[in-house]
């Protein structure tokens, strides 16, 4: 009898510990980019080493990339973007911690193209905002992919542009956000 | 007076366009050669050890400089970019040293023994919670051998 108790507790506590991965999607290769269109030239940049975790179930979503990991087409570009304007070396990474406000409307076993929208905050340069947004979620064969887009404003993060380029430079940024996720099995 | 003057215009002519040469060079000056760039060397699990341990003395060691390491294959992708994403083996299960690669090799695969040089990103943090453990990056990777 107290074998029998032992055993069903066994198969609660697994049950319940491969349901709490059950609806985990995550990918450490997501992709960031992000483009700015200024009167000297664009600025645009890709990061592919984006951390990223979403639980389909509760709609929790998080990214977290490292500033350094930016890839500019111009070596001083990257050189100016992480010592002048991000200060890599104080502020080594960006973060955002939300929740998908409507992941109820999404249904894993139907593919589509599902609309959401997104609320949490976003940390950039050591400053904390709270932003909404929209996004796509892609549902296929039981795989999913994300797609977002956004507009960063500089200032809101304390990102400090030289005096002598500020005319040339956008006052924001447009951030696209693409991942394609992984079961947490 | 006349001819002080100009020759006080060529002076300046001559220092704006130096100054422009200068500024143009600096502006498209060329990213760094990591195939050719001298490197520091190690393997994957002491890397990715070195950053669980003492993160501090990991970032001096490695951060953002060109690392060679060693280990063994565990898992080969793509990203969305077509880059080919090559993960190491580390001593944590699920966390890997996460190189991506500037070069595309068709012939790694799991299981293989290889060294790529890259530039250390650093290391990202996953979610204990959820079981998911962080990796060591690499970008701009080249396999060594």
């Amino acid at each position: 009898m107290k074998r029998g108790i032992i055993i069903l507790l066994f198969i609660i506590f697994c049950c319940s510990y491969c349901n709490s991965y059950g609806q985990l999607y995550f990918t450490k290769n997501g992709r960031i980019s992000f483009f700015s269109k200024t009167g000297l030239e664009n600025i645009s940049a890709d990061n592919n080493q984006v951390l990223s975790v979403v639980n389909m179930e509760t709609g929790a979503l998080q990214f977290s990339l490292l500033n350094n990991a930016f890839f500019f087409p111009k070596a001083k570009m990257q050189e100016d973007f992480n010592e002048n304007y991000m200060e890599s070396d104080k502020y080594p990474k960006s973060t955002f911690k939300g929740i998908i406000t409507d992941i109820g409307t999404i249904n894993l076993n139907n593919d589509g193209n599902y609309h959401v929208h997104v609320k949490g905050d976003l940390t950039i340069h050591g400053v904390t905002k709270n932003i909404t947004t929209t996004g796509d979620l892609i549902i296929k064969n039981g795989n999913i992919s994300a797609t977002a887009s956004f507009k960063v404003l500089l200032t809101d993060y304390n990102i400090k542009i030289p005096t002598i380029v500020t005319d040339k430079i956008a006052k924001d940024i447009t951030v696209t956000v693409s991942c394609n996720y992984e079961k947490k099995l | 007076m006349r001819k002080k003057g100009r020759t006080i215009l060529f002076i300046l002519i001559a220092f704006a366009l130096f100054a422009f040469v200068i500024g143009f060079l600096l502006w498209n000056k060329p990213h760094v050669n990591v195939k050719d760039a001298d490197a520091v060397t190690t393997d994957a699990i002491a890397l990715y050890s070195s950053f669980m341990s003492d993160s501090a003395k990991a970032k001096s060691a490695f951060l953002d400089k060109v690392v060679e390491v060693s280990g063994v294959v565990q898992e080969v992708s793509m990203n969305q970019q077509r880059q080919q994403v090559v993960l190491l083996k580390t001593s944590v299960p699920g966390a890997s040293v996460n190189c991506t690669m500037e070069q595309n090799r068709n012939k790694i695969k799991p299981g293989d023994r290889v060294v790529i040089k890259g530039i250390c990103s650093g290391y990202i943090g996953g979610d204990r919670e959820m079981g998911i453990p962080g990796d060591v990056f690499l970008i701009r990777c080249y396999p060594s051998i």
